[in-house]
């Protein structure tokens, strides 16, 4: 079953082309990289995909439910981790049983619990990252887009990352990691890469 | 649009208000300097002055420093109101614009920090009302309180706009100051008010309708129903111009 379809894609900023007839299809079960230098478009053809940013051309077919990590850890500065759970569980529209679960599970694999009553400033780099990707991880997306998810991992949670990630891949999710580097190649199913604009 | 949804956001925006110290020591010092300031300075001398919303032949005579006091709360209460708008619309915009990509729509975002926001002003109205009062004897204290809710009202919904529309911090701060500066903080003191020429221009200014539904609670006994329904007529047209911007700048394509 394809999960998504990009079909054409292009989008200029200015005189700027940052993104040219991108298009690729993703089905599930599938993981999927993107790679490409600083400024070859990568977070731009992210951004269209979620919907943040509107196309010049083409479009974007998305089905099921999907799971978004931005690259900068976008949270709120003075709630808690727990406050975070429950205010992204109110936008998928969880319920509490479930959100109870589902954050516990979320933070035990992260190893995170033990600061969940913690404000977002007072958390290390490494455990924001943590909590932006388990905010993405919530919902049991049926497609996750990750920018740049590794950025401020220690080596133990880039670790777990892959383990939960073969984990959700196993229960039917796809994943679209798309980052500057990637390293293990033989994880993926497909590699792209983005070349001034252009899937290659 | 979902109950669920707007309650949680008002809980949470309300914690995140609440927690920031700062926001906190300027709601409760800005009003307490501007009144003392104008209570060691304002002279005691009895001045007859006019109110534009009641007509030219009713004299309303009081102390400099009573007029001076009750135009100031007013001032304070818009300020502050706008301020706070402006920093709710703005400072969390892109976790914001991530709850947006989550679920949630714009209107509910905006909707929950308009809720939140009434929350403040009317804390807001009551902390500088109960301040003013220890001051000067308020004719119709509940009346007056309402007159500040209204300013904080149409100032607050003002802040949204400008926090919609204006992404800078500075310049948002910027477009706040000045226009409590002119208008509530300068045009709209009826001491200015009765000597203005083309006094008609200060009447179509947002803080007209909210600072005379004030002053006449404070010092008459006249109605004030007609200033309040302006008010909240342009407080709507605000909070109509900010859901607007609002919307088109944080809804997703999908």
């Amino acid at each position: 079953m394809v999960l998504l379809t990009v079909e054409n894609i292009s989008k200029k900023f200015g005189r700027n082309s940052v993104l040219r007839d991108v298009s690729f299809e993703m089905d599930q079960n599938m993981l999927y990289g993107i790679v490409g230098e600083n400024g070859s478009g990568k977070t731009t053809l992210l951004k269209v995909i979620v919907g943040e940013w509107k196309p010049d051309r083409g479009s974007v077919s998305l089905t099921g439910r999907l799971g978004y990590c931005p690259q900068q850890t976008l949270l709120f500065s003075h709630l808690t981790v727990d406050e975070h759970f429950s205010y992204f569980a109110a936008a998928y529209r969880i319920d509490r049983v479930t959100l109870a679960s589902r954050s516990n599970d979320l933070m035990d694999f992260f190893n995170f619990r033990k600061f969940r009553n913690e404000k977002v400033y007072e958390l290390s780099g490494g455990t924001m990252q943590k909590l932006n990707l388990s905010l993405a991880l919530l919902p049991q997306p049926d497609l996750l887009v990750l920018d740049e998810p590794y950025n401020g991992f220690d080596w133990d949670t880039y670790v777990h990352f892959w383990e939960y990630t073969g984990k959700l891949k196993k229960a039917g999710c796809s994943i679209l990691v798309v980052a500057h580097l990637i390293t293990e190649k033989e994880r993926f199913d497909k590699v792209f890469n983005l070349v001034q604009g252009r899937l290659t | 649009m979902n109950l669920h949804r707007i309650i949680t956001g008002i809980m949470m925006i309300l914690k995140m208000v609440f927690r920031r110290r700062i926001v906190i020591i300027a709601l409760l010092i800005i009003p307490i300097v501007f009144l003392t300031i104008v209570e060691l300075t304002a002279p005691v001398r009895i001045i007859p002055f006019r109110l534009a919303s009641l007509g030219n032949m009713i004299f309303i005579n009081r102390p400099l420093k009573d007029i001076a006091l009750v135009f100031f709360s007013v001032t304070s209460s818009g300020f502050l109101s706008s301020l706070l708008a402006l920093n709710l619309v703005q400072i969390e915009i892109g976790v914001n614009r991530r709850l947006v990509i989550c679920g949630y729509s714009p209107f509910e975002i905006l909707l929950s920090n308009l809720l939140a926001l009434s929350v403040l002003i009317i804390s807001i109205a009551l902390y500088v009302a109960l301040l003013v009062s220890r001051f000067l004897s308020i004719s119709h204290f509940m009346a007056f309180i309402a007159g500040l809710i209204l300013i904080g009202f149409v100032y607050g919904c003002y802040g949204l706009a400008t926090g919609s529309l204006i992404r800078g911090k500075l310049e948002g701060i910027f477009f706040i100051v000045m226009l409590a500066n002119i208008d509530a903080g300068w045009l709209q003191n009826p001491m200015y008010y009765a000597e203005a020429h083309n006094n008609i221009i200060i009447r179509y200014l947002p803080a007209y309708f909210p600072s005379q539904s004030a002053i006449i609670a404070a010092f008459t006994d006249f109605s004030a129903i007609p200033a309040r329904f302006y008010s909240i007529l342009y407080g709507i047209g605000f909070l109509i111009m900010a859901l607007f911007i609002y919307y088109n700048k944080m809804r997703i394509r999908k």
